[in-house]
């Protein structure tokens, strides 16, 4: 009896809350589309009565109206509109910046150049990157001076007045010629390779000496654009009081306070990063990009400052997938066992670390596939070039890897003339199995998913 | 400067906008019809599309001079307080939309399809929506949610199709 009175106590509250959180949506309030109330718990791996039901998105509405508010969306009073001029070039050395002409041109409140930050640097590994290159050119998409200026189109004429000496430096495109010795060194370091990782597992020469057939493939990657629908945008307003509000749309806020403090020298209590509705972000806005430079433009003009980024500047500046070169060597019994297998990982870095090093590791550990094998060699290395900068983006690593074991894994089927899905069945983790890097692996259904997966799209039949 | 009259979701609407001003911006910063978004600035992704005339198109390729004197609806024309739009409550009922920023652009494209009042196929749909461009769905919710707002408004069915045989 009680609980039924405290049952129906917590229902009318539900229903009171859900009331008054519908009277605040406009325009009108249709029916809302609400899951079953009576979910019950399924028993493990049993499929739960929520699969296969459809739910609706809690800010779906505001997204259909037009409504939501996006950083485009946003207008302060007296806002001045920034433009980034990249350096178009990819590797050089920058022997002078002359802003002049541009402050002189209609419209323009402030420029800015790498110089006057003070703290040019920033990344989540190491800190490599600067906001706007100062010295040195390390890929076309760097950003090496900015302009708020009153409309957006008075800021881009303003680019054009900007006046860059540069001393061409010799590039390096490919990952493999500049991981050798003799290659151009990027970041002055003793090397382009900035990141190594291994994982070696049993004996694997003695695992290629066991094997009656070795197979040796070499796989490519490349690379890809996040391409969010609304591009990187932001808008900084520094106070009087000597804090600084930002307006983002930065996915990762906590991680770009802290990379914002850095650069600006200012403690993080002064920073005020607000986080808005991303509109698509997939990896690509996990870190800062133009907010400190908007901050000092801010500083600059006491102007609330707002910067979108181009198309172009979305596809030259931001960050991308990793382009891999993958060398795969596999050892295999005649029944389709796997022996050995030795890969080599090739990560072509672009011109700063990012989030590489972090995507290199998972990438090491994924590279051997979901396959039981006793001899393994893993070697990956993460390397500078000088192309756009590559980072997070969905996955971090693992398609790549993905794309080539199993495209190796349909070789050598092909050879061995095996069934593709039966030489699955044969290596794949099973209950138990360790991965490469030792894990103990529970509740492993990769050979059910496969048999349940190739029985409902008709393998089979595809097949013939 | 140059002095544009158009009308915006039935209201005369004026603005003094420099000549190059495109009718998004003009749209998004002189009306504050912020619903369109400026997605690539070239004519790709469709994040723009408003109807002028009852036409779909990408307002970031049409100057705003060019759109004088036209009827131009946006998706803050569609609902009223009174009324949801059955595209619109779709879209939400199917979860068509993840980030949202393609979702204006979308909806006017159905719009403009659903307007002409003519029988669709799920070819058609697609062919309707080739202009806009969507990173999050893959476009199987959207396209969900065109039919079920075109079943909806018309009370026909779209013809199912084999997605093999397609």
């Amino acid at each position: 009896m009680a609980d039924d009175v405290k049952t129906k106590e917590k229902t009318e509250s539900l229903e009171s809350l859900r009331k008054a959180d519908d009277n605040l949506r406009l325009p009108t309030v249709p029916e809302r589309t609400l899951f079953p109330k009576e979910i019950g718990i399924a028993p493990a791996r049993e499929q739960t009565p929520a699969v296969g039901q459809r739910a609706t998105r809690p800010d779906g509405r505001m997204h259909g109206l037009g409504q939501t508010k996006y950083i485009d969306d946003m207008f302060f009073p007296g806002m001045l509109h920034a433009k980034i001029k990249r350096a178009c070039i990819s590797h050089a050395k920058i022997k002078s910046i002359d802003v002049s002409e541009a402050e002189k041109m209609p419209g323009v409140m402030a420029t800015l150049i790498g110089k006057e930050i003070p703290v040019n640097s920033f990344g989540p590994s190491y800190q490599d990157q600067p906001l706007l290159a100062d010295d040195i050119v390390r890929h076309a998409g760097d950003g090496v001076a900015a302009v708020a200026a009153v409309t957006e189109q008075q800021a881009l004429d303003a680019l054009e007045k900007i006046k860059i000496v540069y001393e061409e430096l010799t590039p390096v495109y490919d990952p493999m010629e500049a991981m050798k010795d003799d290659a151009v060194k990027i970041h002055n370091g003793e090397s382009n390779v900035y990141s190594s990782k291994t994982i070696i597992k049993g004996d694997v020469e003695q695992g290629f000496k066991d094997s009656d057939f070795i197979f040796e493939k070499t796989f490519t990657t490349q690379m890809v654009e996040h391409v969010p629908m609304e591009p990187h945008a932001s808008i900084a307003e520094w106070d009087a009081n000597g804090r600084v509000t930002l307006h983002t749309s930065l996915g990762r806020i906590t991680l770009g306070r802290a990379d914002v403090s850095r650069t600006l020298d200012l403690p993080i209590n002064r920073i005020r990063m607000i986080a808005t509705v991303v509109g698509g972000n997939f990896g690509g806005k996990n870190e800062i990009t133009t907010e400190p430079i908007l901050a000092l433009l801010s500083k600059k003009t006491g102007r609330p400052v707002k910067c979108v980024f181009t198309r172009e500047d979305e596809f030259i500046s931001s960050t991308t997938r990793h382009p891999f070169v993958m060398e795969y060597k596999t050892g295999m019994s005649k029944e389709g066992k796997i022996m050995a297998r030795k890969v080599r990982l090739v990560c072509d870095g672009g011109a700063y670390c990012s989030w590489s090093e972090t995507t290199l590791g998972k990438a090491c550990i994924l590279s051997a596939g979901p396959y039981n094998i006793d001899n393994l060699h893993v070697d990956a290395y993460a390397v500078y070039t000088n192309k756009t900068m590559t980072g997070a983006m969905r996955g971090f690593g693992a398609p790549q890897v993905c794309f080539a074991y199993e495209s190796h894994m349909d070789d050598m089927a092909k050879e061995l003339g095996i069934e593709p899905l039966e030489i699955r069945f044969m290596n794949a983790f099973n209950e138990g199995s360790t991965s490469p890097t030792g894990q103990l692996l529970e509740a492993v259904v990769v050979t059910d998913s496969l048999k349940m997966a190739s029985e409902r799209f008709g393998w089979k039949e595809w097949q013939k | 400067m140059t002095d544009i009259t158009l009308t915006v979701n039935g209201e005369e609407k004026t603005a003094s906008v420099p000549p190059e001003t495109t009718l998004l911006k003009m749209l998004r910063e002189d009306l504050n019809y912020t619903g369109a978004k400026l997605g690539c600035d070239v004519g790709d992704c469709g994040a723009c599309t408003v109807l002028v005339d009852g036409i779909a198109v990408n307002a970031c390729l049409m100057l705003a001079g060019q759109a004088e004197g036209k009827n131009i609806e946006t998706i803050e024309g569609l609902s009223t307080l009174e009324e949801y739009h059955p595209i619109q409550k779709a879209f939400e009922d199917v979860a068509s939309l993840q980030c949202g920023f393609c979702g204006p652009g979308m909806i006017m494209s159905t719009k403009a399809l659903i307007d002409q009042g003519e029988e669709l196929t799920r070819d058609d749909i697609k062919d309707a929506l080739s202009g806009n461009l969507c990173r999050c769905t893959g476009y199987t919710k959207i396209i969900e949610g065109v039919i079920d707002a075109y079943e909806e408004i018309t009370g026909k069915k779209v013809p199912e199709t084999n997605p093999r045989a397609a």
